[in-house]
């Protein structure tokens, strides 16, 4: 009974190990693959600082308010491991924008025509009246900052309206790295768990050598 | 923030902090304190230190992102961090080239193996 109790445990510290090394296999793969895609987006970042110059790419860009557009969602599993995973908002497109304001920028006067510079007391009161349903008509024509109603704005419009491509391949870049790193987070942990409990099985099966030792000894003392 | 997830705070040099803000991580407004550092030549290790040690306390940061040789810079404060969450990832940075060897997961991961473990 016991040498099979030995056997059970040794074949389930085989499996632990290889799994141990499975993950730190896919660790390293994914880190190799996390360093090229952040020196890619650095690359394509250098390349848009040349063009557009040196301050031009700077933390001298950042907006004064900034809103999240990805945010990673934390699950603890039964066996302990966490699980990472990226959730990325979609942005409104600028026409969504618009029509969700319910405004369009109308620049101009608003009455057409001559204006009388004489007024007649008729006058006085037509025109008291169409103030009114102006000012009534007011709110629709305000014209909106869309960088303060909508923070959720898409980074690249910091640093200009008309930005170069190479900014646009960092951002791809980066993006790319955010969701590697979640799945590097959840291998992490992972790792570690296993470690864990590959240290708690080999204590365990110390235990089980040390009492298959000492019963033994005692069928050796009684022979 | 509760049903929006939680945020990934980054720790720091210049060009990785604009990066990642880029990617779409970042978050700044006159509530709440931001969840990135900008670590330049003068940041000192104490604000390095207590801005890692903040987001360590925050409950809506799932993943922290730094660059390794700021990491070896706070090397006891990261080694002190057994918690599953926040996560902490160490990165390269642009002069610094990513070194295994000082990973602080990976150090623990591999621990001390010996050839008693594997009888």
């Amino acid at each position: 009974m016991g040498v099979s109790e030995l056997e059970e445990s040794s074949m389930l510290l085989d499996e632990k190990l290889l799994r141990f090394m499975d993950q730190l296999e896919s660790l390293e793969e994914k880190r190799a693959t996390l360093n090229s895609l952040i020196e890619q987006g650095w690359f394509s970042m250098s390349k848009a600082r040349y063009s557009m110059g040196n301050k031009h790419v700077s933390p001298l860009q950042y907006a004064s308010e900034i809103e999240p557009l990805v945010c990673v969602h934390a699950k603890t599993l039964d066996s302990g491991d966490v699980d990472f995973c990226t959730e990325r908002e979609k942005q409104k497109s600028c026409n969504e924008v618009g029509k969700d304001n319910g405004s369009i920028e109308d620049i101009g006067p608003q009455e057409e025509g001559v204006r009388r510079r004489i007024k007649s007391p008729k006058d006085m009161t037509e025109k008291e009246a169409s103030e009114r349903t102006s000012s009534e008509k007011a709110p629709e024509v305000t014209p909106v900052r869309k960088s303060e109603k909508n923070p959720q704005q898409d980074p690249l419009k910091w640093f200009g309206i008309l930005v170069p491509q190479s900014l646009k391949h960092a951002q791809s870049a980066f993006k790319k790295v955010i969701e590697l790193s979640a799945e590097i987070a959840t291998l992490q942990t992972a790792v570690l768990n296993t470690r864990q409990d590959l240290k708690h099985s080999m204590k365990d099966k110390h235990i089980l050598l040390q009492e298959a030792s000492a019963n033994k000894l005692d069928k050796v003392s009684t022979k | 923030m509760a049903g929006r997830g939680k945020l990934i705070a980054v720790i720091g040099d210049e060009d990785t902090c604009t990066g990642f803000l880029l990617g779409g991580v970042g978050e700044l407004n006159k509530n709440r304190k931001p969840n990135f550092l900008v670590v330049e030549k003068d940041t000192s290790i104490t604000e390095i230190e207590e801005t890692f040690k903040s987001f360590l306390s925050r409950n809506d940061i799932g993943i922290i992102l730094i660059n390794q040789y700021i990491a070896e810079m706070i090397r006891h404060a990261i080694d002190g961090h057994m918690q599953s969450i926040p996560a902490v990832l160490e990165i390269p940075s642009k002069e610094h080239p990513y070194d295994a060897s000082k990973d602080s997961i990976l150090r623990r991961a591999k621990g001390m193996f010996s050839a008693e473990d594997f009888r």
